[in-house]
C-alpha cells in the first residue's frame, strides 16, 4: 500500500515535466465560476473512474513565521469534516463509495482529492463544496491530528536515517524566505496554535478564488460542468490572497556544515539555489540534474558508483518551487570511502560540465527520456488531474500539460553547459556531511 | 497454435456501487440539499479486457495484452522460480537480480545502461524476471536488449565485487535504519531463520558468495520452459508473435544439474544441492516478543506476524481479504487505523497485509508509534485481532470493505499491465481460467459469518510473531507482561536477526584496575573525592510513573541515609551507621542483612571505586565494546557476595555510563541495569546527574539530581539506625572540626 493518509508532499523531489508528446494532447476545457473558482474538465471514457480534486494556492510559505507547519496540519483538520459531515464520515463516505481519497502539502499549494466509480461523480464534488464552503473541526479532532502529525513528523524525519537532509538544508539555503522552513514544521508552533489561528487560515486561503477544481475521467462534460455550478457556484468568494514577496538575496557565501546522525555510512549534500519553476533557466538546471543521476548511465551513476565505487547511492533532483528553489545533489559513500573523496569526486563531475558542457548524443538520450516519461505521467485520471491543476497554479498556464516537454526539447547543449556554470557553483550553495554520530567527539 | 480468452467482456460492477437512485438528479432547482450525499449514479460497467496467449516451440508461453490508449509498450520476462533455502550464502539470489544487466555475451554493464537509457526506456531485473518499458517506436530494440539480458547473461567477474561491496555497506547502514531491521529480521522472526522467506543477509554471508553460484542459480531457474512472456500496450498480438519468435524463439538452455539425490533435491555444480521449502510453515509457538535496540529512537517500528498455510486458490483466500480489509488493509476505516490513529493519536498510520502465497502465506501489521506508547499499541493490536474472532463485522464495515475492494479491483483496470498480471498469476498459481472473470461476483457473495470464519482460521491472537525495533532500554521491560512465554518473554536480536551477543575486543594494554583509576582520574581525581566528607543529594525520581522525591546522606566510614517521599509521605527510610542498616516503610522496619547490606555498601557511597576492599574479590577487563554507539570498556567484578558486578567505562573521557548487578529480591531473579548520564562538577568532582535504573523491583526509574550540599555539619546521631544494639559497648563519639558549606545547583 501507499503511505498513510495525508502526506506531506515535500517528497515530491521530482520536476514537473507535466506535458506529453503533441500528438497525445490532453484535451481540456476550462473555465471561471463567477466566486473566482476556476473550473478544469478532462474527458477521458476509458475506465468506468473519475478524479475530483482542489488545489488550494497555499503551503508553508503562506504561514505565519509562528506557525509553521499549519498548512499541512490544516490539511489534516479538513478530513474532519462539515457543516453536514461528522467527524470521521469524510473517508466513510468515499471508501463505502468504491473510492479513495488523501492530500498533500508543499511549500506552494495543498491537494486534496478523490478517485471514485463514475457513477459517484457528484459524491465527490459534495465533498470538495462542503471541504470549501463550511469545514468544521471539534477539540477531540484537532488534539488527535496533532498527535498524528508528531508521528508523521517521527517517521518521515526524525526516526529515519537521513531523514532530516530537507530540514537541514532548507534552514541554511534560506535566511529570510518562508521556504527556510520544511512543510511539517515545529511542533512547538502546532502547540500553540489556537481556535482562532483556525477560523482565520480557513477564512483566508479556503476560498474559491484561490483554488482550481479539476475533474478528470469517465465523465459527460456538460452534466460536469452543471454539477459543478450546482455545488460550488454559491460559495462565497473571498479576499484575494497574496502570495509572498520577500526575495532571498544570493547566499553570501558557500556555507558548509557537519550533520551528525545515526548513520553507518557517510553522506554528501550539495544543495544550490536556483530559479523558480517555469523559469527556462529551472529547465536547463533540471537537465543538469538529469544528466547526473536520470538512469544507470548517468553521470553520478557511472562514474561515482560504477567505476570510481564511491558511492552506494546517488541523485540530483530540484525542489519544484514557484519562487525560488534549490537543485539537490547527494551520495552516500561506500563503506570505508571518507566523506571529503566523496564530495571531491562529486564537484568533478560539475567541473567537467563546467569545462566540456554535454555532447549531443547525451542531451539526446535525456530527451528520449523525458519524451517517455511524459507519456506515463498522464497515463492515469489522477495523474492528469494533478498535471492539470500545477500547471494551472504553479505554471500559470493550464496548456502546459501539453507543452511543457518542448521547453525541454529547446534546449540546447550550450543552455545546460550555461545553467551548469551559472548555479551549480560553489558560492552558490549549501554543502552538508553527514557523519556517524560515533564520530562526533573525535 | 493460438487461444484467445475473453475473461469477462462486459461484466457490470454489479452492486459494487451503492445501490441507489438511477436517474441523473434534476439541476434546475435553485435549492440544493447540502445535508446528505448525493446519490449514485447508474453503476457503470467494468470491461476487463482480453489477453491472448501462444506458446513458443521452447516451452516460453506468451501472453499479450493490447491497449492503444497511449504509444507506450511494456514487456516482461517471468519464470516460475521457487524460493531457495540459501543457507551459508543468504544474498545470492538478490545479487541475481541485481547482477542480471551487468554484462551478457556480447555488452559490458556500461553498454547495457547506455542502451537503455537512449531508448528512454526503464529496465528492471529480480531474480524471477526482467520488464523493460518505454516507447512503441523503440519496441524491437527494446526486445533485442531484453532478450540479450535474460538469456545471454554472464555475471561478469568485474562487476561482481562492486556489487558485493555495495551489498556490504547497505547491510552495514542496516544497522541504523528501523524500517530496514524490521523488514529483513522481522521476515525471520515471522518464518524462522531456517525458512526461504526468513534469511537475513549478512557481511558474513556475503562473504561466502562467488560468481559461479549466480551462474548456476541462473542456468538451473532462468529457462524458456519455465518461462512467461508478456507483452502489454500498443502492441498488436501478430507482432508480438513475430518479436518473440526473434528474439526468444532459438533460446535453449542445457541442464545445470549434475547430479540428483535420493529426495529429488538437484544438485549444481558450485552451489551444491539446492533445496526448496518442503511445506509451509504456521505459528506454533506461544507469543513471544523479539526486540531490537536501536539507542535513542523517537519511534518503536512493530511488526505483528503470522504465518499461514494460504495459497492463492484457496477459496477462503477471499473472505480472509475482505477480513483483513476490514482488520487493517488499506482502507481509512479500517480498525486498527481508526483505534490508533484516529482514536489515539499514536501513530501516523498502520496497515496490516494478508498474503495469499502459493509457498507460504502470512499475515502482517506494520506500525511506528512513539516510544511512549509502544506497549500499549501492542495491546490494542492484539485486542484488535481477538475482537476480529469475537466481535462480528458489522453490515455497515462489511459492505464498506467489499465496495472499497470493487472500486479498487476498477480503479486497478485502468493500467493495462494488470489484465496481464491476472493472466500471469492465473498460470503461476493454477488458478481457474474464470478466477478474476468471477472477481465481483464471489466479492459480493461474501458474508458476515464468511469473516468470521476466516478470523477463526487465520488470526491466532496468542500466536503471532511480535518483533519491536526501539529504545530497548525505555521498552524492554514494559513488553514483559505482553509476552505469552514464561521463560524468554523478550528475546533481544542483533541487526543480523541472531540473539544479541556483546561485541567484545580484548585489550591487552591495561587492566580493570587501570581503568577504574582512569574513571577516578577522568571524574576530579582521588584527592577531591577524598575531600567530600559529607554529601547531602536532592533527588527527583519517577518510578513506575510515580513521581518520589529523595535525599541522600552520605557520611563517614561509609555511614548512609536516604529517606524517599511521594505526595509528601515518606514511602522508605534507609539508614546505615557505619555497621548495621535499617529500612523502614510504612509496613514496618527491617534490618538488612547479607546481600542487602551488601547491596547498600557496594552502591551507597558517593563514588565505591575510591575503595573496592572487602566487597570485590577480582575484577577482570573483559574488553572493549560499544554502549550506545559509544567506544567503552566493560570491566566484570566477582563480589564477596558471590555476585557479579559489570561496570562499563567511556574509553575516551573515562566516566562510568552503566552498571549491571544480579539480584535476588521478592523470590525473583533481576538483572538490574542503571545508566548514569550528565556528569556535572560538585566540589571539584564530576557526578552523574541523571541515572535511569531498568529490570529492577520497580520496573524502570529515572533520578534526577537537583541539588548537591557538601561537607554540612551533621550530627553523628542523624544516622542513628535506632536499632536494638547488639552488644554494650558504647560507641566513641567523633569529633571533627565544622565544615565549610559549599553548595551546588
Amino acid at each position: 500500500m501507499g503511505p498513510a493518509p495525508y502526506t506531506v508532499a515535500a517528497a515530491m523531489l521530482v520536476a514537473t515535466a507535466t506535458s506529453t508528446a503533441q500528438t497525445r494532447a490532453i484535451q481540456f476545457e476550462e473555465f471561471d465560476l463567477e466566486n473566482g473558482l476556476h473550473v478544469i474538465l478532462h474527458q477521458d471514457r476509458s475506465t468506468p473512474i473519475v478524479a475530483v480534486s482542489v488545489m488550494y494556492h497555499v503551503g508553508s510559505k503562506n504561514e505565519d513565521p509562528t506557525r509553521r507547519g499549519f498548512a499541512h496540519f490544516f490539511e489534516h483538520l479538513l478530513f474532519e469534516g462539515s457543516e453536514n459531515i461528522a467527524r470521521g464520515e469524510f473517508s466513510k463516505l468515499v471508501e463505502s463509495a468504491g473510492g479513495v481519497l488523501n492530500a498533500n502539502t508543499s511549500g506552494d499549494r495543498t491537494y486534496y482529492y478523490e478517485v471514485l466509480p463514475s457513477n459517484q461523480l457528484e459524491l465527490g464534488l459534495w465533498l470538495e463544496s462542503e471541504r470549501m464552503l463550511h469545514a468544521k473541526v471539534d477539540q477531540k479532532g484537532v488534539d488527535t491530528q496533532r498527535e498524528v502529525v508528531k508521528e508523521e513528523r517521527r517517521q518521515r524525519y526524525e526516526n529515519q536515517p537521513y531523514g532530516s537532509i530537507l530540514i537541514e538544508v532548507l534552514k541554511r539555503a534560506y535566511q529570510v524566505h518562508p521556504y527556510q522552513w520544511p512543510t511539517i514544521g515545529f511542533m512547538e508552533d502546532l502547540n500553540a496554535a489556537s481556535e482562532a489561528d483556525y477560523q482565520a487560515f480557513y477564512k483566508r486561503f479556503y476560498v474559491p478564488n484561490n483554488a482550481v477544481l479539476v475533474v478528470a475521467g469517465d465523465i459527460d462534460v456538460e452534466q460536469a460542468k452543471a454539477l459543478v455550478r450546482k455545488y460550488f457556484k454559491d460559495i462565497p468568494k473571498g479576499q484575494a490572497v497574496q502570495q509572498p514577496s520577500v526575495v532571498e538575496p544570493p547566499l553570501p557565501r558557500e556555507i558548509r556544515d557537519v550533520v551528525y546522525d545515526r548513520i553507518q555510512l557517510p553522506a554528501v549534500v550539495h544543495a544550490y539555489r536556483i530559479p523558480a519553476l517555469g523559469t527556462t533557466d529551472f529547465y536547463a538546471v533540471d537537465m543538469v540534474n538529469r544528466l547526473l543521476s536520470n538512469g544507470n548511465s548517468a553521470r553520478f551513476n557511472r562514474n561515482l558508483k560504477d567505476a570510481q565505487q564511491k558511492a552506494v547511492f546517488t541523485g540530483a533532483f530540484s525542489l519544484p518551487f514557484e519562487q525560488p528553489g534549490l537543485a539537490i545533489l547527494f551520495a552516500v559513500a561506500n563503506a570505508g570511502v571518507p566523506v571529503d573523496v566523496l564530495d571531491k569526486a562529486m564537484d568533478e563531475e560539475l567541473h567537467r560540465i563546467h569545462r566540456e558542457g554535454i555532447s549531443a548524443e547525451e542531451l539526446a538520450k535525456l530527451k528520449a527520456q523525458l519524451e517517455v516519461e511524459s507519456l506515463e505521467q498522464n497515463s492515469r485520471v489522477a495523474g492528469v488531474a494533478n498535471n492539470l491543476a500545477t500547471a494551472y497554479m504553479l505554471l500559470g498556464d493550464t496548456r502546459l500539460i501539453n507543452t511543457e516537454l518542448d521547453r525541454y526539447m529547446a534546449l540546447t547543449p550550450a543552455d545546460i553547459q550555461r545553467a551548469a556554470q551559472v548555479y551549480f557553483a560553489p558560492w552558490n550553495r549549501v554543502v552538508l556531511h553527514y557523519l556517524p554520530l560515533s564520530q562526533q567527539n573525535q | 497454435m493460438m487461444r484467445r480468452h475473453s475473461l469477462l467482456d462486459r461484466a457490470t460492477l454489479a452492486g459494487a456501487y451503492l445501490a441507489g437512485c438511477l436517474l441523473v438528479p434534476a439541476m434546475s432547482s435553485a435549492q440544493i440539499d447540502r445535508t446528505k450525499p448525493p446519490a449514485p449514479g447508474p453503476a457503470p460497467s467494468v470491461q476487463l479486457g482480453a489477453h491472448s496467449t501462444f506458446e513458443l516451440s521452447n516451452g516460453l508461453e506468451v501472453i499479450v495484452v493490447e491497449n492503444h490508449k497511449l504509444p507506450l509498450v511494456s514487456v516482461q520476462a517471468r519464470f516460475d522460480v521457487p524460493p531457495v533455502l540459501q543457507g551459508d550464502k543468504v544474498g545470492y539470489v538478490d545479487l541475481v537480480g541485481e547482477l542480471l544487466p551487468s554484462g551478457t555475451g556480447k555488452r559490458s554493464k556500461a553498454a547495457i545502461d547506455e542502451a537503455v537509457d537512449r531508448l528512454g526506456a526503464t529496465l528492471n531485473t529480480s531474480n524471477d524476471g526482467v520488464y523493460i518499458s518505454g516507447a512503441r517506436h523503440n519496441l524491437p530494440a527494446m526486445l533485442e536488449l531484453m532478450s540479450d539480458v535474460t538469456t545471454n547473461a554472464t555475471f561478469p567477474e568485474s562487476e561482481f565485487g562492486g556489487a558485493i561491496l555495495r551489498y556490504r555497506s547497505s547491510v552495514q547502514q542496516r544497522r541504523d535504519d528501523p524500517n530496514a531491521i524490521a523488514e529483513s529480521v522481522g521476515r525471520s522472526v515471522t518464518f524462522g531463520r531456517a525458512h526461504p522467506y526468513g534469511e537475513v543477509t549478512t557481511e558474513r554471508s556475503l562473504s561466502n558468495i562467488r560468481a559461479e553460484h549466480l551462474r548456476d542459480y541462473y542456468r538451473h531457474f532462468i529457462r524458456p520452459e519455465k518461462g512467461y512472456l508478456v507483452f502489454v500496450g500498443d502492441i498488436t498480438v501478430k507482432d508480438a508473435k513475430a518479436l518473440a519468435k526473434t528474439y526468444f524463439g532459438k533460446w535453449k538452455v542445457r541442464s545445470a544439474v549434475v547430479a540428483t539425490l535420493p529426495d529429488g533435491t538437484p544438485e549444481l555444480e558450485h552451489l551444491g544441492a539446492v533445496r526448496t521449502l518442503s511445506r509451509a510453515r504456521t505459528a506454533s509457538v506461544k507469543r513471544r516478543i523479539h526486540i531490537a535496540d536501536r539507542p535513542g529512537s523517537e519511534q518503536s517500528v512493530i511488526r505483528v506476524s503470522l504465518p499461514l498455510n494460504l495459497h492463492p486458490s484457496d477459496i477462503r483466500a477471499l473472505n480472509a481479504q475482505v477480513m483483513n480489509t476490514i482488520l487493517g488493509g488499506g482502507v481509512f476505516n479500517a480498525r486498527l487505523m481508526q483505534n490508533l490513529r484516529e482514536d489515539k493519536g499514536w501513530t501516523y498510520g498502520i496497515y496490516s497485509s494478508m498474503e495469499a502465497d502459493r509457498f507460504n502465506g502470512s499475515l502482517t501489521i506494520s506500525v511506528s508509534v512513539r516510544t511512549a506508547v509502544t506497549d500499549s499499541a501492542l495491546a490494542e493490536i492484539f485486542t484488535e485481532l481477538e475482537r476480529m474472532r469475537t466481535d462480528p463485522v458489522t453490515a455497515q464495515e462489511l459492505e464498506l470493505a467489499k465496495r472499497y475492494m470493487a472500486g479498487a479491483f476498477g480503479r486497478n483496470l485502468e493500467d493495462p499491465r494488470t489484465v496481464a498480471r491476472f493472466a500471469l498469476n492465473t498460470r503461476l498459481n493454477n488458478l481457474p481460467e474464470d478466477h478474476y472473470a468471477t472477481y465481483l461476483q464471489r466479492l459480493e457473495a461474501i458474508t458476515e459469518e464468511d469473516v468470521r470464519s476466516a478470523a477463526n482460521a487465520f488470526i491466532a491472537p496468542d500466536k503471532v510473531a511480535v518483533f519491536v525495533v526501539c529504545d530497548a532500554k525505555q521498552v524492554r521491560e514494559k513488553l514483559v507482561p505482553l509476552s505469552l512465554d514464561t521463560q524468554q518473554p523478550v528475546v533481544e536480536l542483533d541487526v543480523n536477526g541472531e540473539p544479541w551477543k556483546e561485541d567484545i575486543t580484548p585489550v591487552g594494554d591495561r587492566t580493570a584496575e587501570q581503568v577504574q583509576e582512569i574513571y577516578l582520574y577522568g571524574i576530579g581525581g582521588r584527592e577531591a573525592i577524598a575531600a567530600i566528607h559529607h554529601m547531602r543529594m536532592e533527588l527527583t525520581a519517577e518510578m513506575a510513573g510515580v513521581p518520589v522525591e529523595i535525599t541522600q546522606w552520605y557520611g563517614l566510614n561509609g555511614k548512609y541515609k536516604s529517606v524517599a517521599k511521594a505526595n509528601g509521605m515518606t514511602v522508605q527510610e534507609v539508614i546505615y551507621d557505619g555497621t548495621r542498616a535499617v529500612s523502614r516503610t510504612p509496613q514496618g522496619s527491617e534490618e538488612l542483612m547479607d546481600i542487602d547490606l551488601f547491596d547498600l555498601l557496594l552502591n551507597a557511597r558517593p563514588v565505591p571505586e575510591m575503595d573496592l576492599k572487602g566487597l570485590v574479590e577480582r575484577s577482570i577487563l573483559n574488553g572493549r565494546t560499544t554502549l550506545e554507539g559509544k567506544p567503552a570498556y566493560k570491566v566484570t567484578m566477582m563480589t564477596t557476595a558471590g555476585t557479579t558486578v559489570i561496570d562499563y567505562f567511556d574509553v575516551e573521557k573515562g566516566l562510568k555510563l552503566q552498571r549491571m548487578e544480579q539480584k535476588f529480591m521478592y523470590g525473583r531473579n533481576l538483572n538490574v541495569v542503571t545508566r548514569y548520564s550528565e556528569y556535572q562538577p560538585v566540589s571539584k568532582v564530576l557526578l552523574p546527574h541523571f541515572m535511569e535504573q531498568s529490570g529492577g523491583p520497580m520496573g524502570s526509574v529515572t533520578m534526577r539530581v537537583q541539588k548537591v550540599v557538601v561537607n554540612e555539619a551533621m550530627p553523628d546521631s542523624f544516622f542513628d539506625t535506632g536499632l536494638p544494639s547488639l552488644d554494650d559497648e558504647k560507641e566513641e563519639d567523633l569529633y571533627y572540626p565544622p565544615p565549610e558549606e559549599k553548595i551546588d545547583e
